[in-house]
């Protein structure tokens, strides 16, 4: 057992402190059981067919792509804080750069993992590739992810060389260090690419004409959900960064970086958030009386089937919308760290409820008068695929929590050390 | 001279028998239901819906509309959002044609229909033992994980210009081409021909004040247009219609 | 010269951007997509030469035309005869699948004895010893082909008898029959020169009768008119698909059309609106006809009074309710045009058969029997049939063709205005394993005529008759035609002849008093009147994959 926890040891960087070899396996455990759990769920998808979701003819979308799109929502902290650390040069985010950079490629990865298992035919991927039909949101949606993993893969490499024992082997050294010139670069790149696809997915919802509760106008070719998704997705991202970082220091034990940085994250989300809230108001202030009444459909089409009522409107801009962006933007509640995190949540949890409001409610209103409302609830395989995204993400961050220098080093301090 | 080919649905007719649900699945080798599909997941590119005005008793009153894809016109919901281009318009007939064999499985343009015309292959199509033997030529049998919908049996068309051409002529003769839905109808509810060419019986039926399409207002131009005398058949069916629609849902 | 690590990378690289400007990995993406196309486990239709033959479907008394596509030897598509005159084009829902029938899972293809196989040589030595043993009784539900008339002489010849088993549709004539001494296949409705139909029950626009008769006659003459030419009135409790298309429904609780029937008489008697009749309902018709419809009196003299308004008006019922008829002789709609008439000059009356019979030790069932029907425990029972129903249906289970598989006639549909014959081709050779009861006794008794001989002699019957119109690719006069021989070959390619429509004769009815209703029998589901035991299995359609229809009482497996 020593000498696991030896070659373990080994594998640390140098000077920092870890959980010993046996509680990180029993941290991992029930992680692991949760990945497995849905590697077999997806197993059962791609052998016997999507029958084995609750998924149907009404309902061709359902937890997955929920997920999908709340994943890559929260995934969007990644793209904004390289964004504004390296265009924006504000390097008081510098400690959180690396943890920004492995949440954004657990869920991207996560996301794709899940698309392939949603499609009826994933060897057939590749033919939006040869095909794309440039009207088309999700040809862009395809083609902007697909590109944007790449660039995360990219970025995450030069990280993964910083091990202890990776850096051992002077080519890679030699590579990594030649690599950070790039880095700046791919950090517009993966800005430009994000602003895209962070859109398009609203897109996606926004150009269904023939669902008026999703159709929005907007700017040329581009509904107004596209910007609608790209603000909130810059809301939330910070703030989905802030969750993840209080995770690893509340798991941990440790403070892994100051204050100030949770303060200025939350500041740019709640601003942001302020923003989105005020631009969605406008937003569905014109989509009720003209944009919907104009195909002859209207609130009492959207908002007559509880629980989805005009309820769900008021949750998103009040509770979920204004109050955590006054949270982490007025010094009274900012300054204390609960405040600030109720607020993420809350933000978090807004968000959520927009996609899943353009997701599935989108599919569960009638559209023909003599249709009805829809109900759907997914199946343990769609809830053990999405499970098993999760604890694949838990596992990758906490693997390279405890591998890699995750958080930067103080000024003047040793570059191997870690921040605890 | 390129045609659009639709229909004219009389709701007056139709008595809900089913006989074009189960043509439609023979000529087009829709695989029998697997044991666990339901109406949410079973394959029925013609499917009849109830029109019922819910009142119990001796005032009940209920009628059936058939619903096919509405081979949509004017910016094709689900043309524009395919990634593969696996949907187009055929300009020679203006049927909406899905190729099976490119469709991903995304299910987007399923998202996208609003008149729910489009069914996912959730399952791998199965027959019993020999019963393959009975499917039709002409049409290609779709595996699980692709779209498919009516393409106003195309297969039918393509039958009826290769025998023109065979006979030396550039025009199909009408009668050769008629889809299998048109022709099972026992009332005659369902007229189909050409709604480019003013003198088709379809285009003239087209035009009577009493034919109406289903969500017209948001603009698809749907192609196949369904025809009542009955004010309270046109209540159910038509939203547009201005005896059912209220002022109050047009502003909030 | 030395190879280093820097040459491998460059050359790496080399030959990757080369194999990139070859076929290969194009070729490969490409075999990817075909593959994903046509995996091992997906049909393939089966090629080979398509084409269009005609015969006619028997798979229930309606014997409507079909056309039939056959691709290499199969067939592969089933639609209607547009030139049909009885049925313009109409099949009935499930015939569209019917070419999915003969491979059905349940299909029996091997003679079964109380469960085990057993071979034809067992079943015919049982059936001669049972034969021995007392008499035996042969069941019959589409009399007047010519496999029955075969069925019968073999009864007659070896001390049996001869019983039919009446359809639904053709119950509902039977107490004409009786009180006029015809046959019950001998009448019909013609309701073509109908002006006004009072159903009771009937579901004349879903299921009833041939496919297309009345649908058709209906969709020109009535649908979508606030004022048709033809006016269906609809007399059930609830709303069916037949009432939600009437021009008129009238909701009455359920088992009380008889009372109505009465009551509706008294009316019409009494305020003469119709000519005098002795036959008389009894003084509380009224008074009982609205405590049991839940009818006002009002409600029922204005139905009276709407009802003769135009006239021919007939009276429709869904069994052998005699109120009902006895309505149609006081509307004086039997005998007349537009009401019940005599199609044919068949005096040869059918016997049908007791609900449960007795004294028989050996019974022989048709393959048109209904699987549902079961003769008496203690005789030997040997049911012919195509598909098996399951259950313990009889102790030898025969098996017999299938759809298209066998050569066989088509006599008058019931309830049409007109005498009709066809001939239904076999478009499928007769498989192995399955015989037709015919088949089965020529092989005990030699002297039987084979079918071909019996439908022969009824062409020769139509030909010296030289009355009628035959309808095939062209419409030919019976008159006109050289030979018994061209007559039988038009019909063999799936011609239909229509005899001519006797000029209504004057009724001798034997009623005289007003009948006792009977016990009303409505048949709740929509796929009564196939007559396999098994539904193709596209019907899901029409039940599970949507919410079109309830799911039938049989089912597929």
């Amino acid at each position: 057992m020593s000498e696991i926890a030896l070659l373990d040891r080994r594998w640390i960087t140098r000077g920092v402190q870890r959980a010993s070899a046996g509680r990180f396996a029993l941290w991992l455990a029930p992680w692991f059981v949760l990945l497995f759990l849905g590697a077999y769920a997806a197993g059962l998808c791609f052998f016997y067919g999507l029958n084995q979701t609750n998924m149907d003819n009404r309902f061709a979308f359902g937890l997955w792509i929920f997920a999908d799109l709340s994943i890559i929502a929260m995934g969007a902290g990644a793209f904004f804080t390289g964004f504004l650390v390296y265009i924006l040069k504000q390097q008081d985010l510098k400690p959180v750069l690396n943890s920004a950079v492995v949440v954004g490629f657990i869920c991207y990865s996560g996301a794709v993992a899940v698309l392939m298992v949603d499609v009826g035919q994933p060897l057939r991927a590749w033919f939006t590739f040869w095909y794309p039909n440039t009207h088309s949101m999700l040809t862009e949606v395809t083609f902007c992810i697909s590109c944007y993993l790449l660039v995360l893969i990219l970025e995450y490499i030069p990280l993964l060389l910083k091990n202890r024992q990776l850096r051992k082997i002077p080519a890679f050294l030699v590579f990594e260090h030649q690599f950070h010139k790039l880095v700046p670069g791919l950090a517009g790149v993966g800005a430009f690419l994000s602003f895209f696809h962070q859109g398009s997915l609203g897109g996606l919802y926004g150009v269904l004409r023939g669902r008026p509760f999703a159709y929005r106008q907007g700017l040329a070719i581009w509904p107004s959900t596209f910007f609608l998704f790209i603000l909130s997705a810059l809301a939330v991202g910070p703030s989905f960064l802030m969750l993840v970082v209080a995770t690893a220091e509340k798991v941990t034990g440790k403070q892994l970086v100051q204050n100030s940085v949770y303060r200025k994250l939350g500041f740019i989300s709640g601003v942001l958030l302020a923003l989105y809230v005020a631009a969605k108001a406008i937003d569905t202030y014109i989509w009720l009386n003209i944009t919907s009444p104009a195909v002859g459909f209207g609130p009492r089409d959207f908002y007559s089937y509880w629980p989805l009522s005009s309820l769900f409107l008021f949750i998103a801009t009040v509770p979920l919308g204004l109050l955590p962006a006054i949270l982490m933007i007025v010094p009274v509640t900012a300054r204390k760290r609960g405040c600030l995190l109720c607020g993420a949540v809350l933000a978090s949890g807004g968000v959520l409820l927009n996609r899943f409001v353009m997701t599935v409610q989108t599919l569960a209103l009638p559209t023909l008068s003599f249709d009805s409302f829809l109900k759907y609830t997914p199946s343990w395989q769609e809830v053990a695929t999405f499970g098993g995204v999760i604890a694949y993400g838990v596992i990758v961050y906490s693997l390279s929590y405890r591998y890699l220098p995750l958080f930067a080093a103080r000024k003047g301090a040793d570059p191997n050390a870690s921040q605890d | 001279m390129s045609a659009r080919y639709g229909m004219v649905i009389d709701l007056d007719r139709c008595t809900g028998c089913g006989a074009c649900m189960v043509a439609c699945a023979a000529e087009n080798n829709v695989p029998p239901a697997h044991s666990r599909a339901t109406a949410r997941t079973g394959i029925t590119p013609m499917l009849v819906r109830r029109l019922s005005n819910g009142t119990p008793g001796a005032d009940a009153r209920e009628a059936f509309i058939p619903i096919t894809c509405m081979q949509c016109g004017h910016e094709t919901p689900c043309v524009s959002v395919c990634p593969q281009q696996a949907v187009e318009v055929d300009k020679a007939t203006g049927i909406v044609l899905q190729m099976p064999q490119r469709c991903l499985g995304c299910r987007y343009c399923m998202t996208a229909c609003p008149y729910h015309a489009r069914y996912f292959n959730w399952w791998d199509p199965q027959w019993p033992p020999g019963m393959e033997q009975t499917l039709n030529p002409g049409v290609s049998v779709r595996m699980r994980g692709v779209v498919e919908k009516c393409n106003l049996c195309h297969a039918r068309y393509h039958a009826a210009t290769e025998k023109a051409a065979g006979a030396g002529e550039t025009q199909i003769d009408p009668l050769d081409y008629v889809p299998a839905c048109v022709e099972a109808c026992p009332t005659v509810a369902i007229l189909f021909g050409d709604l480019a060419d003013p003198s088709d019986p379809v285009s003239i039926a087209a035009d009577s004040p009493d034919c109406f399409r289903l969500l017209a207002q948001i603009g698809t131009d749907p192609k196949i247009h369904y025809k009542t005398t009955q004010d309270w058949i046109r209540a159910l069916a038509d939203r547009n219609s201005l005896r059912s629609h209220s002022p109050e849902a047009q502003h909030v | 010269m030395t190879f280093s690590r820097r040459d491998l990378f460059i050359g790496g690289a080399g030959i990757a951007a080369g194999i990139a400007f070859t076929p290969v990995p194009w070729k490969l993406l490409g075999d990817v997509s075909i593959w994903t196309q046509n995996w091992p486990w997906i049909p393939q239709p089966s090629r080979g030469p398509v084409e269009s033959k005609r015969s006619v479907c028997t798979l229930c008394a309606a014997g409507c035309g079909i056309r039939v596509r056959m691709a290499a030897g199969w067939p592969v598509g089933i639609s209607g005869v547009a030139t049909n005159p009885i049925t313009k084009g109409a099949l009935c829902p499930l015939a569209f699948a019917a070419q999915q029938l003969n491979f059905h899972p349940q299909r029996l293809r091997a003679v079964r004895h109380r469960g085990r196989t057993a071979s034809w040589n067992d079943a015919q030595a049982a059936f001669q010893k049972a034969c021995q043993d007392g008499p035996l009784l042969i069941v019959d539900s589409r009399p007047g082909r010519a496999a029955s008339s075969i069925l019968q002489a073999f009864a007659a010849t070896h001390s049996g008898d001869y019983r039919v088993l009446l359809g639904q549709d053709s119950q509902a004539l039977a107490p004409y029959a009786a009180w006029n001494g015809v046959a019950t296949s001998a009448l019909g409705y013609d309701l073509e020169n109908a002006r006004t139909i009072v159903s009771f029950g009937v579901s004349l626009l879903d299921g009833w009768g041939t496919p297309g008769r009345f649908t058709r006659l209906w969709s020109e003459k009535a649908a979508g008119r606030s004022d048709p030419e033809l006016r269906l009135m609809q007399i059930e409790p609830s709303l069916s698909r037949t009432a939600a298309r009437a021009w008129r429904w009238t909701a009455i609780r359920p088992g009380s059309d008889a009372a109505l029937a009465a009551g509706l008489a008294h009316v019409l008697i009494e305020e003469h609106l119709v000519n005098p009749h002795q036959l008389v309902p009894p003084q509380t018709s009224l008074i009982d006809a609205v405590a049991q419809t839940g009818l006002s009196a009002e409600t029922i003299r204005a139905l009276a009074h709407t009802m003769v308004q135009r006239r021919p008006v007939v009276a429709l019922a869904c069994g052998s309710d005699p109120t009902i008829a006895a309505l149609n002789v006081v509307l004086g709609a039997v005998g007349t045009s537009g009401g019940v008439v005599l199609r044919s000059n068949s005096r040869v009356l059918e016997i049908p058969v007791e609900p449960s019979t007795k004294g028989y030790s050996a019974v022989l069932l048709d393959d048109t029997i209904p699987w549902g029907f079961d003769p008496q425990p203690n005789a030997e029972v040997f049911r012919f049939a195509a598909w098996d129903g399951g259950g313990n249906q009889g102790d030898w289970l025969l098996p017999a063709p299938g759809f298209l598989e066998a050569l066989t006639d088509v006599p008058a549909a019931p309830a049409l205005n007109a005498e009709t014959y066809s001939i239904a081709q076999n478009l499928l050779p007769q498989p192995e394993q399955v015989k037709t009861p015919v088949q089965f006794l020529a092989q005990i008794d030699s002297t039987l005529p084979p079918v071909e001989k019996a439908i022969q002699a009824r062409c020769q019957e139509i030909f010296h008759a030289k009355r009628g119109v035959v309808f095939g690719e062209q419409v030919v006069a019976v008159a006109n035609f050289e030979s018994t021989a061209k007559l039988e070959e038009q019909l063999r390619n799936g011609a239909v002849w229509v005899g001519e429509p006797r000029h209504p004769a004057p009724w001798k009815c034997a009623l005289q008093q007003w009948p006792s209703a009977t016990s009303p029998w409505h048949s709740a589901d929509w796929s009564a009147a196939w007559d396999p035991v098994v539904l193709p299995p596209l019907a899901t359609k029409l039940y599970q994959e949507s919410d079109l229809r309830e799911a039938p009482a049989r089912s597929n497996t």
